[in-house]
Formats: structure tokens, C-alpha cells, sequence
């Protein structure tokens, strides 16, 4: 049974030193009951509190990290198997596999493209975050040479696959100064593959075909001393790894099974046959539990699609989306366009701009702060009231781009229209629809308005 | 290291519902389908048993869809002016149901009229041996006037009638009761108005395993998260043994994919955003694909290439 | 159950099947019992024999089985002398009255004495009977209808299931003149229900007075024709019956479910016009076992208790006495008293006033310039008062404006006024009076060009130059109030009449009325203890966004967003009983002091998915409720100074915790339980129960400035109840402290209680 802020509390030093980063004892309790936060912040806790606190406050599954000389990337340290429970905090980190057998222009070109790759999602700038190079030629030295000529067109960073250990050890070297995730370690050369990463102090990917040995594996390489792992529990076809990676997140979590408490890697590509069936097999490990997802094959349109998907299942539904506020131009509007006012909640505004893009009708959407809620919540909230409607109409500009003076407030506001009035001399406030389906009819009668 | 595998048993399972009849049974479907009955999360077979997998219904639209994308009017090609072409065409695209959705206004701009629905009703399941779905044009006048000509039309036939709503739904469950049809409910993305307008539609004596739900949803990119936890919710409710939330959920990936640029458009778009055709298909399937794994028992498709993707993908998930 | 009844009922129903075998003896006699008898265009046979016996009748020898049952039903009428239970054997000889009648029908049909000739007569529209036999009587007419068809049974009855018809009527007899005839049918068909007529009083028929006023009878006008005598009422039993075969997804032989369909799903009633004879008497005791009350316009003994129907099941309103000027506002008076014995609920929605209205229009600001005349405010005064009051005190929709309205009111002037509004329903209880009292607000505001602020006697209303120029007057209030308060709460209203006061004597009284009300309600609340109830409710609104959180709501603990007390949730349940707000019952109480309750902790374990196992209402430290994110207070343990602090959602400053109210709100919400961290309503704070199992109201050492000033009055209450009146001066703000040590020194300082009180923990 997991302890409660208030039972940490009581093991604490009680002394609000705030060294921790938080602002006092209980707060930094708190997080710790939340599985947010990791007991070694605290530098005064006695040894004794330490061991009765270990078990409950460390993270079920551990937090592991790679890093490129400009990049980091940390999985795992999830504390729920639904996203609606809390959040997923972690993406997983999308990575594009290049293979040493290339010709070495290839190697940087793929590599080139892939990581140069950038795409605007809700005023978000989205990115895949590594290569995975992979010692398929079986000569370390090929391997080294592969492994900087990535590094020549990326700062991010890079997992190294080989089994062989002199491979990895070689392709260490030529990464050096940064973090790459070494993969992978098996029953066969585990004890050299975890002594190159525990000098090295990189996480190491282990590999079995079953969770039984997979569990084993790690407990050995844990013994090693390595302590940052990831697990590859060898399944490929979109069955097998829903299962398994569910059952590998549910040991964790529900278990607290310590042995499999880590991030997973998958290889999307090896259960698929083109761009499209890699897409879906790598959307499911996003939203089912992957913490690295190694692709084969990199298309735009296809990386457009899982950084978005990603993006969506890694919102916090506690904190949805919101955005930018400002004007938004809908079917080019000319200076006798309507006006209408929503907020920044992103579902409020898609609803609002598809209805009105899709109706075909010229428009001038203003999107108010309002904190990212809703029409309603920001309402009650007090984050959508006259004042902020006024202020996000003079403040964008808004009256320089049109001739008129009419303002169309959200049907489900209309309390607010008299206030609005007051807060906008010269302004007709119209009270529209109370559902964004309805704005095209509306938006046809305007003009009678 | 033997690792205990935790398996989770639920006391609740979705209801397995049938929609189409074969001659013995009053219709003349020369298949029917069986939908839900599930007792566990998506494809998690340790857990317990899945015994029909997720549907795919293909939605044609009544009359040429101008307002569609033309990739979609080009992979169809002729068939779009003829429902009952259509119809056929979307069987031989390997769809499991044809979804007919209803426009408020026919060719010219005339209403939709009581008897164009039956006419049109009637030339789709002729054409067809699958189940049908009718969705009306989603105006509460409209909708009852035309989904009762269409109940009557195809009475006996098994049809899923939609879309049912909280302000609007007891012309259309009437119209289910009398001529022995099945109901679609739709609500906006939350759990308790799914699990009301269930009630509601139970309270007025619809047969349980008339029933199917559709939570909502939204496109890859544009609100999807909230779709897909919603259904997560309702199926976990369900599971547990929530009897009002045992229903079959059935989505409209199709609709929600293809309304927005990422699929709709070509032109006048981010190069980012990578080939039109490719991204499309991919939008469409990524969304129906994520989907399923929430939980959908029917999705709505509208490219005969993303069901092709889709079907794949369900059965590979399947696999044993 | 009337022994007058009884008797006559009984013997209605002995003379009627012995009148069915007779007729039966002379159809096998005359026609063998191989010939085929059927209704016309019905898959349901005879349809009450085919329903309740699961007996398809297709020839005159399946009646013989069908005869005897009804015999075997039939019991002798009760003794003079001794009394009896005959509410069993009556009710038995009604369901032997509808199979006897069925069969005479069947017969007839057999004869060709079904459906009835009727020379001269024309159906209007389009005619039931496709059969060609009977298009070819005169121009196509020259018949009664006979039964219901079963392609306009369906018709109707997704009209009937839907809810845009609300009722069908059975008229049996004849009103006392043509006039009474048609304004009687003319109301119902105001009220979209469906009549079916039948039977005769001394050989004249309501069909024969229609007729003759020329009133359009068929299915296009929604009113049938069955037939001249009492015997054809077995066709609207057999329409209804039907109805439960067809919507009711029910099987032949379930007599039980089929009536049970009928007493709650289809709304159906009897009006008897004209005096009533035994075979009246037996078939109503038939229409009585569907749950279909009998409502007579003479005099005949009553049946009141409720049981076999909804609510009464005979009811005499004797024409000659019903207080109504004109045959109009009787049939008026008449048919809403049939409506109210059935429970029929009758839907209205357009609000009838000379301006636009709806909620776009609630946020319209009424400027002094703009004003035509105002209510309330400064220079005069308004008030609004809702009560519950018997029935039969309500005349629905009955608005009077007592006094002068506003025309000699100069321009932008003022005048007294008071709103009265009176509802009656079977549903309705004392403790909404506020909850729809509040709902004038929003009501009255919703026209355009009417402001409306405050409530009960702080009302302030404002009628625009434009609005009273359109025509806007004070009678409008009441159009407004009537049909919102059926639209919207229908489920608990049945009866709406407001009186509009302006007249200085009356508008006194009645304020001196009003007040004293709203003393007793804000007694009453004060009254209401969690003790005092058996059932807390749910609130689950909020699961959109915090899918685990459930507000328990008691009567001492209001929803923690402050929108939803107790009362709200009662009536809110009783409107929408799928709503988001559901009772839970309390069930066993397992620690009065921290307030565990079996009831509370199953609800919660299910509403929260299995996330939150046990809640203690009453405590901070122990499982305590969780919170959405809508809170307007934070709770937070301060350890150190063994109390509480409470944030205000108002206060963005820094607080002894170290964090402000939105770093905190995001520990305290999304549905998980953090011991140490509550989200509430403010108002909870001067609640007697507000963490009394953790010490209460002084374990509060710090509150949001804004928490002091807006709730001072209330708090100094509180602070009394506890025993130490200054203590809202020992409980710092953030214009006292922000961090842990200055708070410490201030309530040193100030010998705050907490610092003295057991540990917290």
C-alpha cells in the first residue's frame, strides 16, 4: 500500500530547507506520495526513513535518459496505465534506425533527413529525437565510422545496436561525450555489454524472448551495477506487443515488480511492410506503453502523424491543450467580415474554425486566453468575463482590420453581453449560437444582424 | 525468473448485439453481423475474450458528395452518383456494414422527402446483402421524418437507425421499437451523457442489445485524446459491470479524418506535411487504428484504401 | 373499491358474455365453426384475446376456448348484506367484459355488422379500411372506422412513444349537447391527443353529434369513429394492446406485462359522458385493469385511492357543476382533469409574449435611458415568491394581473410589484419552492428587452421603451413564467398559475407573506442536519475533466464549486433522475465522528471506477473527498502550526504552504484523494460539520483576505458557535503572512486555539 503525503510527511526531517526544490516539507511530501518526485532530493532524511520510504516512494518505473551533445530524451517514471487516471508524462522517443552496412552517404542522409525534419503542430515545434544505428555489418570499425557520421549531421541522441560487444564498445567510443542507449544486452554477452556500460555510465537495453528470462536478464545486469535499463521483450506483431507491454506496465504499477520496472523499446519496422502498417503498429506503442519506438522508414507525412499522435496522448487531460491567442484569418475575411470571440481551449477553437472553415463563409476569429477551458469553464472560472473579451478585442488589433463594429460572443455567454457592451463603447455585441455546429446558419443571417 | 503475469478478469461484458436478418429471421441479409460481447480491454486475450472483432461500415452518401475530398471522389470514382452502386461497390471494397448517411436536400435542392429515403433505402439494401446503417441528415425535423419512412421501409431488416441525441431521440427509438431495428446514440465526449442517453433510450423499453453507442470523436490532431479516453472510460465502466455502459461503441473515424485539411487538402499546406495521397490514407487509418485500440467495436471509413489498412491491422491485432 | 361500482360491473359483465355465447351459439349454428373470422389489416388476430391468452382466433370455433375463459372469469354480484373484497372479482369481470366484447365484434365482423354502416357518413382523408368490400358503400363511406389498422397503429405510435402525442382519449356516450360535444373534442385535439369514440347514451352517440356539427372524423383529424355502442370500445383497449405487443417488445400471454406496459407507458383515459350503465361500468373495470383511469362527467361514486392505475381510478366531474361560463372553458376544465388523473404531461415551449425570447437574450443590460419602467432598485419595490399549494387550488395557466399595470407609470418611472407564482404536481415538495423560485431570474430575463437582477424581495426588474412599445406588459411575466416552468420542469410541476401584484394593499400583505417565507426556508436549512436525512446525493458533473472525482453532497456540505447544495441535488435528481446528481443512500454509519457511511463508500467506489475505496466526510486527514479542479476553496493542512489554512480560487498571493492557489489546486484536484489537501465550497466553512472530525472551524489558521471580507457576517456567526468570538481576528491572512515562521509568530501572538489543540496528527 502506498503511503500518503501525510505519512511521508512525518518521516521527514521537518525542517521546510526547501533544498529539495520545494517549497516546504509537506509539499515536497505531497509529490513524493504522487510518485513525482524521487526521495534522494532530500539531503537530511535519516537512513531509517530512507528504508521505510524506499519502497513506497520510488518511481515504479524508472526514469531513464540518452542524451546527444544538444538533445536528451528521458522515458519512463509513468505512474498509470490509463492516461485519464492522471497523465502519461514521458513521451516516447521517436528514433529512425540507420544501418552501418549503408554507404556512408546514405547513412547521413537518412540520418540528414529524418533529424532536419521539423513540423508546426499547435504552435509547437515537433521533432523526431534520435538515430539508432545498428552494427549490421558485424565490423566495429565500420561501425565507429557509421556512428560519426551521424553525429556529423545531429546533436541528438543515438542508440547503439550491436551484439557484438567490441561493436558497441567501438561505437561507444566514437559517441563519446554524449549518452546513447547501448542495445542490447542478451544471455549471451550480458556480463560484457553491462561492464561497457557501467564504465561508460550509459543505460543498456536488455533482450529476451520471454518475460521470465527478460526478468532474469536484468536482475543480472542490475547486479552489474547498472542501474539505468530498458527492456526489449522481443515481441514484434501488433498482438504481441499490445500484450506484453501491457502486462510489462501492469507488473510495474499494479506489482511493484521491481525487475521489469523499466522503459521499452520497440522496432515498429520489423512487424511491418510499408510506411502506412509502421504508422499503426508505432501508434499503438505510443499509446500503449513504448518508451523508445525504433522506425525503419521515414516519410514526412508519416512523422507528421505520430509526433502529432504523440502529442495527443502525451496532453495532460487535466490540462488540455490551448492555443495561441490572437486573430485567426478564416477564408480570407475582408473589413466587413463577421467577428466572433471563443477562448483558447484547443477542442473549443477546432470546433469554432472547422464550423466556420467549413461553411464557407469569411470569418475573423478572436481567440481569448482564457487558460486553455472551454467556453463555459472559463466562463465560471472567471477567465472569460467582459473584461477579458474586451481586452483580447483591443489588444490583437482587431479593429484595424475591419469596418464595422459588430462582435458575435459565444451563445452560451450571452449573461455576458450587457457587461461586454459596457466594457466596449461603440461595439454591437450579437449573442451567437450556443454550439459551434450551428455558426454557418448563423453566419449566413448575419448580415441582417 | 518465473514472472507472475497479472491477469485482470472483469464481471462486466459488452453485449453481443446482431445487426442485419436473414430470411429466417424476417430480412433478407445474405450476412449478418455480430458486434461487442467482449469481456475485456481491446485484444488483451490473457484476459479474457474478444468473439467478434471490430466491424468496418463504409459510409456512402445519398446523393454525389461535392463536398467531399476529391481523393475520396476519385477513389470511388462513378459510383458516388448512384447509392446503390455505391452500396455495392463499398461490399466489394470489403466493408462488413454500409453506413447510408441521409442529406437534408436531394440534387437541385429539393428537402429530402419521406419517400426519396425509402426509395434510397430500398435501392441500397437491394443492392447489398450486407447490414445497413441510416444515419439521417442530423436535423431533429428531418431526422424524424425521414428515419421513420426508413425504419418502416426496412422493416424486419435488422437496420441500425442514427443518430439518436439527447435533445432528439424518441421519434427514432420509437421507430426502432416498431420495426424491430437497432439505434445509434451519440453524445459529445463524456461519460455520463453516453451513460444517460443510454438510460434514456432503455427507459422508453428498446431492448438492450438494440442498442449501440457512439461516444464522439475526433480527428488524429484535432481533439482525438478526448474521444479516446472517453471510450477507455466507458469501457472500463462497462467492465466493471456498469450495465448502462455496455454497449457497443461504434465511431466515425471517416467523417472525423476527412474534414480536416490533413486529409481533405492538397494544396495551400505545410510541405511538412509530407504526400497528400499517402497522409490521407494515413490520417484516416491512424485514427481508426488508435481507435479500436479504445475500444471500438464499429468504425466509419470512408476510403476503400484505409479499409483495406484497417482490416489488415484488426486482424493482426486478432492474431492469437 | 365502490360496492355501487362493483355491483354494476358485475352484472355488466354476467349480461355481456351471457350475450357473446348466445351470439356465439347462433354463429356456429349459422355459419360452422370453420368460418373464418378476423379484424381487417392486423397481424394480431383478435388482439386482447390474442395478447392475454396467447390465443390466435382465425375461425369461429376458436372462440368456444375463448368464451369459456371469460365465463370462468365472471363472479356473482357482491351481497347486499355482507361486505366482501370484490376489487379482485370486479376487475376479473372487466377483463371478462373485453374478451366477451371482442367476440360479439369478431362476430359481427362475420355478419358483415363490422365496422358499423353508418349512412351518409365519410371518414375524412385517408379511409383505415383498404379492404375493397368496404369502399364500395356509398362515395366510398357509409362506415364507423372499426379497429385501428396495424400500419397506423405504428404511426401513432411512435407519436404515442415519442412523446408528440401525449395521450390518447376513449369517449364513451354522448355529451349533453352538440356544442359540449365538439368543444370537448376540440380541446383535446388543442392538446394533441388522440380521441377514439364510441357507445351511446339512450341511442345517441357522441359520433351522431359530431356528424351533425359537421366536425371531420378520421385519421388525417386524429379523431376515430369506432362505433356507435359501448361494445366497440374493445377497439382502443385493442389499439393499446397492440401497443405493448408492438413497442413493448412483449409476447403474447405476458397479460401481466402487456397491462403493466399499458398502466406506465401508454396514457390513455376514459371519459364517460352521459349517465353510465352496467355494460359502462363492466368495460371500464376492463380499461381499469390497463391502468386507465375513468373520468365521468355525472355523478357516480368515485374511486380515489391509487393502485391498479397511476393515480385515481374513478373520477365524477358532473358538467352541470363544473364553474365555467361557456361549454369551452368546461371542456377546458374537463380535460384537464383528465389529463392530471392519467399523469399526462402536456409539452409546451414557445413562450407567448410580443418580444423575441430566449437565452440569448439573458445578458441584455436595460440602461436608465433606455427604460420604459422599472421594478424594484431604488424607488420602489419587487419581490418574487414561489409556493406549493394543493391541486385543486391551481388552475393551470390561470395569470392574473391584480392592480394597474404600468401605463400611467410616467416614462423611465418605477412601480411596486409582486410576482406570485403557485404551482401544484404530484411530485413537487416544499423544499424546491426555492430552487424554482430561483429559476425567475433566469426565466424573466431570457425576453428581449427585460433586465432582471437579484431575487426574492430584492428583486429588480427593468422593462425597455422598445419591449413595452412591442407591447410588453406585466401579464407577460406570467406567459413567461407558466410556460417555463412547464417546459423545463415539467417532471415535477403539474400546475402553474401566477398572480402579478401591483395593488398597494394586496402587494404588502402578500410581501409580509413572502418574507415570512423565506425566514421559515432559511430556518428550515439551518434545521437541516446530515443526521437529519437518510439519502446524500452525487454529483458527478464534473467527470468530463476529473474522471474519478464524485462530490458527496449533504446537507451540511455543499458541492465544493458552491453551485450545488443538498436541495439543488433533490430537486435536480427529481427532474432528471439520470442527471448527474443521484441519491446515495447513507446506509450503516460507520463513525458519526469522521462520517463513514456504507452507502457513501459503495457510490464512491463505483462512481470513481474503483479508485477511491472509503470517503470520510467530515475529515481532512483520512480518506478525505476528492476534488474536480472547481473548487472555490483549498483546504490545506499546515503541520506546523497544527491547523488549516483556506485559499481562496480570488487570492493569487503566496501562502504558508508555499505555493499559491495554483500550484496547490493542482494537488488538490483531479479526483485523487491526498490526505491533507481538500477542495470545498466556501460556504462549507460555516458548516457545523466543516472537518469536525479534525477539530473544525478552529483549525483554521489562515484564510484568504477575500474569505474574511465577503463572508464576514457569516463567519462571525461561526466564530460565535465555537465559542470564541474573536476568533476571526486570530486567523491570519496574506496581509499578515505568507510563510510558516511569520505565521507562527502571529498566532503565537494572538493565543490562536489551534496551537493548543490535540496533534493533528
Amino acid at each position: 500500500m502506498a503511503l500518503t503525503g501525510l505519512q511521508i510527511y512525518k518521516l521527514l526531517p521537518q525542517t521546510n530547507c526547501k533544498e529539495c526544490g520545494f517549497p516546504t516539507c509537506l509539499a515536497f511530501a505531497m509529490k513524493l506520495a504522487a510518485k513525482q518526485a524521487e526521495l534522494s532530493a532530500c539531503p537530511y532524511v535519516s537512513e531509517e526513513a530512507k528504508a521505510q520510504l524506499d519502497a513506497a516512494a520510488a518511481p515504479p518505473i524508472r526514469l531513464v535518459s540518452v542524451a546527444g551533445p544538444g538533445h536528451r530524451v528521458e522515458v519512463g517514471n509513468e505512474t498509470v496505465i490509463f492516461r485519464h487516471e492522471k497523465t502519461f508524462y514521458h513521451p516516447p522517443g521517436l528514433f529512425l534506425r540507420v544501418k552501418d552496412s549503408w554507404p556512408l552517404e546514405q547513412v547521413k542522409g537518412a540520418a540528414k533527413e529524418a533529424m532536419d525534419y521539423t513540423v508546426i503542430y499547435v504552435g509547437m515545434n515537433l521533432h523526431l529525437d534520435g538515430v539508432a544505428v545498428e552494427a549490421a555489418s558485424g565490423d566495429p570499425e565500420t561501425f565507429a565510422a557509421a556512428v560519426k557520421a551521424v553525429q556529423e549531421v545531429t546533436d541528438r541522441p543515438l542508440i547503439l545496436m550491436a551484439s557484438d560487444p567490441a561493436a558497441l564498445k567501438a561505437g561507444l567510443t566514437a559517441a563519446d561525450g554524449t549518452r546513447p542507449l547501448l542495445y542490447a544486452a542478451t544471455a549471451e554477452n550480458w556480463q560484457a555489454v553491462a561492464e561497457i556500460a557501467k564504465s561508460a555510465n550509459v543505460p543498456v537495453a536488455v533482450r529476451a524472448d520471454s518475460l521470465d528470462d527478460l526478468a532474469d536478464l536484468t536482475e543480472k545486469v542490475k547486479g552489474a551495477g547498472i542501474q539505468d535499463i530498458v527492456l526489449d521483450p522481443g515481441v514484434r506483431d501488433p498482438a504481441g506487443t499490445l500484450v506484453t507491454l501491457t502486462q510489462l506496465r501492469r507488473l510495474a504499477l499494479k506489482k511493484n515488480f521491481r525487475p521489469l520496472g523499466f522503459p521499452i523499446i520497440t522496432f515498429p519496422g520489423e512487424g511491418a511492410s510499408d510506411v502506412i502498417e509502421e504508422a499503426q503498429l508505432a501508434a499503438e506503442h505510443i499509446a500503449k506503453y513504448a518508451g523508445f519506438i525504433v522506425l525503419d522508414r521515414f516519410a514526412p507525412e508519416m512523422a507528421y502523424a505520430l509526433l502529432a499522435w504523440r502529442v495527443n496522448i502525451y496532453t495532460n487531460p487535466q490540462e488540455p491543450i490551448k492555443v495561441q491567442p490572437g486573430i485567426y484569418e478564416i477564408n480570407s475575411p475582408t473589413a466587413d467580415a463577421p467577428v466572433m470571440i471563443t477562448t483558447n481551449f484547443s477542442i473549443t477553437y477546432f470546433s469554432v474554425a472547422n464550423e466556420v472553415d467549413g461553411s464557407g463563409l469569411p470569418g475573423w476569429l478572436l481567440v481569448a486566453d482564457a487558460e486553455g477551458m472551454s467556453v463555459l469553464t472559463a466562463w465560471a472560472a472567471g477567465k472569460f468575463d467582459a473584461e477579458k473579451i474586451a481586452k483580447t478585442v483591443k489588444t490583437t488589433g482587431i479593429e484595424e482590420k475591419i469596418t464595422h463594429r459588430k462582435l458575435i460572443i459565444p451563445g452560451a455567454v450571452a449573461v455576458l453581453m450587457g457587461e461586454v457592451e459596457e466594457e466596449l463603447p461603440g461595439w454591437q455585441i450579437l449573442v451567437g449560437p450556443r454550439e459551434a455546429v450551428d455558426l454557418p446558419g448563423y453566419l449566413k443571417l448575419w448580415k441582417s444582424f | 525468473m518465473p514472472v507472475e503475469i497479472p491477469v485482470e478478469q472483469w464481471p462486466g461484458r459488452v453485449i453481443e448485439e446482431t445487426i442485419g436478418a436473414n430470411p429466417a429471421e424476417g430480412g433478407t441479409r445474405s450476412r449478418v453481423v455480430k458486434v461487442g460481447g467482449e469481456n475485456t480491454l481491446p485484444f488483451l486475450f490473457t484476459d479474457g475474450e474478444m468473439p467478434n472483432l471490430p466491424r468496418i461500415a463504409i459510409e456512402i452518401a445519398d446523393r454525389r458528395p461535392t463536398e467531399w475530398s476529391p481523393l475520396l471522389l476519385e477513389a470511388w470514382g462513378d459510383v458516388v452518383d448512384d447509392p446503390a452502386k455505391w452500396a455495392k461497390a463499398a461490399e466489394e471494397a470489403g466493408a462488413d456494414l454500409v453506413l447510408l448517411q441521409l442529406s437534408l436536400t436531394r440534387d437541385g435542392g429539393n428537402p429530402t422527402t419521406a419517400a426519396d429515403a425509402k426509395a434510397l433505402t430500398r435501392a441500397v439494401l437491394q443492392a447489398t446483402g450486407l447490414p445497413i446503417l441510416v444515419f439521417g441528415p442530423g436535423q431533429v425535423d428531418a431526422d424524424n421524418e425521414l428515419l421513420v419512412a426508413v425504419a418502416e421501409e426496412a422493416a424486419g431488416e435488422r437496420i441500425v437507425l442514427g443518430i439518436c441525441e439527447e435533445k432528439n431521440y424518441r421519434t427514432i427509438v420509437a421507430a426502432a421499437m416498431a420495426n424491430g431495428h437497432l439505434v445509434n446514440g451519440r453524445t459529445a465526449m463524456d461519460v455520463n451523457l453516453a451513460k444517460q442517453l443510454n438510460i434514456l433510450i432503455a427507459d422508453m423499453g428498446l431492448p438492450l442489445d438494440r442498442i449501440i453507442m457512439d461516444p464522439t470523436t475526433a480527428s488524429l490532431g484535432y481533439g482525438i485524446e478526448y474521444g479516446y479516453s472517453v471510450m477507455e472510460r466507458l469501457r472500463l465502466a462497462a467492465l466493471q459491470g456498469d450495465k448502462m455502459t455496455q454497449f457497443p461503441m461504434l465511431v466515425t473515424p471517416g467523417f472525423e479524418a476527412w474534414r480536416q485539411k490533413e486529409a481533405k487538402v492538397g494544396e495551400g499546406v505545410p510541405a511538412s506535411w509530407g504526400d497528400w495521397r499517402q497522409r490521407a490514407v494515413l490520417w484516416e487509418a491512424l485514427t481508426a487504428s488508435d481507435l479500436i485500440l479504445a475500444g471500438a467495436d464499429i468504425v466509419v471509413l470512408r476510403h476503400p484504401e484505409t479499409v483495406k489498412r484497417v482490416r489488415t491491422f484488426i486482424e493482426r491485432l486478432m492474431a492469437k | 373499491m365502490s360496492r355501487y361500482i362493483a355491483t354494476r360491473a358485475i352484472r355488466g359483465a354476467n349480461a355481456i358474455v351471457a350475450e357473446a355465447e348466445a351470439l356465439l351459439q347462433k354463429a356456429l349454428a349459422e355459419k360452422g365453426p370453420d368460418t373464418p373470422v378476423a379484424f381487417t389489416n392486423t397481424a394480431y388476430y383478435l388482439p386482447v384475446i390474442y395478447a392475454m391468452l396467447s390465443h390466435p382466433v382465425s375461425k369461429i370455433g376458436d372462440m368456444v376456448p375463448v368464451l369459456e375463459y371469460a365465463k370462468s372469469l365472471l363472479h356473482p354480484p357482491p351481497d347486499e348484506k355482507w361486505w366482501v373484497p370484490y376489487l379482485g372479482e370486479t376487475l376479473d369481470c372487466g377483463m371478462a367484459t373485453l374478451l366477451a366484447e371482442e367476440i360479439i365484434e369478431g362476430i359481427r365482423f362475420v355478419y358483415g355488422e363490422q365496422p358499423e354502416r353508418y349512412p351518409g357518413f365519410r371518414m375524412t382523408g385517408s379511409a383505415s379500411f383498404t379492404s375493397p368490400e368496404f369502399e364500395t358503400g356509398e362515395e366510398g363511406g357509409g362506415y364507423l372506422n372499426g379497429p385501428i389498422d396495424d400500419i397506423q397503429l405504428r404511426s401513432w405510435g411512435i407519436q404515442l412513444v415519442d412523446g408528440r402525442m401525449p395521450a390518447f382519449a376513449a369517449i364513451v356516450g354522448a355529451a349533453r349537447t352538440n356544442r359540449a360535444a365538439v368543444a370537448i373534442v376540440r380541446e383535446l385535439q388543442r392538446r394533441n391527443i388522440l380521441v377514439f369514440l364510441c357507445g351511446n347514451v339512450n341511442g345517441r352517440s357522441i359520433i351522431d353529434q359530431l356528424h351533425e356539427e359537421g366536425v371531420e372524423m378520421g385519421y388525417d383529424t386524429y379523431i376515430v369513429p369506432f362505433g356507435r355502442d359501448t361494445i366497440a370500445a374493445i377497439y382502443p383497449l385493442g389499439f393499446a394492446t397492440r401497443s405493448a405487443l408492438t413497442f413493448g417488445g412483449l409476447k403474447p400471454g405476458q397479460w401481466r406485462e402487456i397491462l403493466l406496459y399499458n398502466k406506465y407507458r401508454v396514457f390513455a383515459f376514459v371519459l364517460a359522458l352521459g349517465e353510465v350503465d352496467d355494460l359502462k361500468y363492466a368495460t371500464a373495470a376492463g380499461a381499469i385493469s390497463y391502468g386507465f383511469p375513468v373520468i365521468a362527467d355525472t355523478v357516480i361514486p368515485q374511486i380515489l385511492p391509487t393502485g391498479i392505475t397511476r393515480y385515481e381510478h374513478v373520477i365524477s366531474m358532473p358538467w352541470e357543476e363544473i364553474e365555467a361560463e361557456t361549454d369551452e372553458e368546461k371542456a377546458a376544465r374537463l380535460v384537464q382533469k383528465c389529463i392530471e388523473v392519467r399523469g399526462v404531461k402536456v409539452k409546451i415551449t414557445e413562450v407567448p409574449i410580443p418580444v423575441p425570447y430566449g437565452s440569448a437574450f439573458e445578458g441584455e443590460v436595460v440602461r436608465k435611458a433606455d427604460m420604459r419602467v422599472e421594478f424594484g432598485g431604488r424607488a420602489s419595490r419587487a419581490f418574487e415568491y414561489l409556493r406549493m399549494v394543493p391541486m385543486d387550488q391551481v388552475e393551470d395557466g390561470k395569470i392574473e394581473v391584480i392592480g394597474p399595470g404600468f401605463e400611467d407609470v410616467p416614462v423611465g418611472g418605477a412601480m411596486d410589484l409582486g410576482i406570485l407564482v403557485e404551482v401544484a404536481g404530484r411530485k413537487m415538495q416544499e423544499d424546491f419552492e426555492p430552487v424554482l423560485e430561483r429559476q425567475i431570474h433566469y426565466f424573466i430575463n431570457g425576453a428581449s428587452g427585460v433586465q432582471h437582477i437579484g431575487q426574492r424581495d430584492i428583486a429588480w426588474i427593468r422593462i425597455s421603451k422598445t419591449a413595452a412599445e412591442k407591447g410588453f406588459n406585466l401579464r407577460h411575466f406570467g406567459d413567461i413564467l407558466y410556460t417555463r416552468f412547464h417546459a423545463d420542469f415539467g417532471a415535477i410541476v403539474d400546475k402553474v398559475q401566477v398572480k402579478i401584484i401591483t395593488d398597494p394593499a394586496l402587494h404588502a400583505e402578500w410581501l409580509q407573506k413572502a418574507r415570512e417565507a423565506y425566514e421559515y426556508r432559511n430556518r428550515r436549512l439551518a434545521d437541516l442536519v446530515d443526521e437529519a436525512v437518510d439519502t446524500f446525493y452525487s454529483c458527478v458533473l464534473c467527470q468530463s475533466f476529473a474522471p474519478t472525482h464524485c462530490c458527496v453532497i449533504s446537507p451540511q456540505r455543499l458541492g465544493l464549486c458552491g453551485a450545488y447544495n443538498w436541495l439543488d441535488c433533490k430537486a435536480s435528481y427529481e427532474i432528471n433522475p439520470t442527471g448527474p446528481n443521484q441519491p446515495i443512500q447513507k446506509g450503516q454509519c460507520l463513525d458519526p465522528e469522521k462520517g463513514y457511511f456504507t452507502g457513501v463508500n459503495e457510490y464512491v467506489r463505483v462512481a470513481s471506477q474503483g479508485k477511491v475505496e472509503s470517503v470520510a466526510v467530515y475529515s481532512i486527514m483520512e480518506n478525505p473527498m476528492t476534488a474536480c479542479g472547481c473548487f472555490e476553496c483549498i483546504v490545506m493542512v499546515i503541520p506546523e502550526a497544527n491547523g488549516v489554512m483556506v485559499v481562496s480560487r480570488e487570492d493569487p498571493s503566496m501562502t504558508p504552504a508555499g505555493m499559491t492557489f495554483s500550484t496547490l489546486a493542482g494537488m488538490a484536484g483531479g479526483g485523487l484523494q491526498t490526505p491533507g489537501v481538500m477542495g470545498v465550497g466556501k460556504y462549507y466553512l460555516t458548516s457545523p460539520k466543516f472537518i469536525s472530525a479534525d477539530g473544525g472551524f478552529k483549525r483554521v489558521v489562515w484564510m484568504s483576505s477575500f474569505l474574511k471580507q465577503t463572508m464576514a457576517e457569516e463567519l462571525k456567526k461561526v466564530c460565535e458557535r465555537e465559542g470564541d468570538p474573536d476568533l476571526l481576528d486570530k486567523i491570519a491572512d496574506e496581509t499578515i503572512c505568507t510563510d510558516v515562521e511569520g505565521l507562527l509568530a502571529f498566532l503565537e501572538e494572538k493565543g490562536h486555539p489551534a496551537l493548543s489543540m490535540p496533534p493533528l496528527f
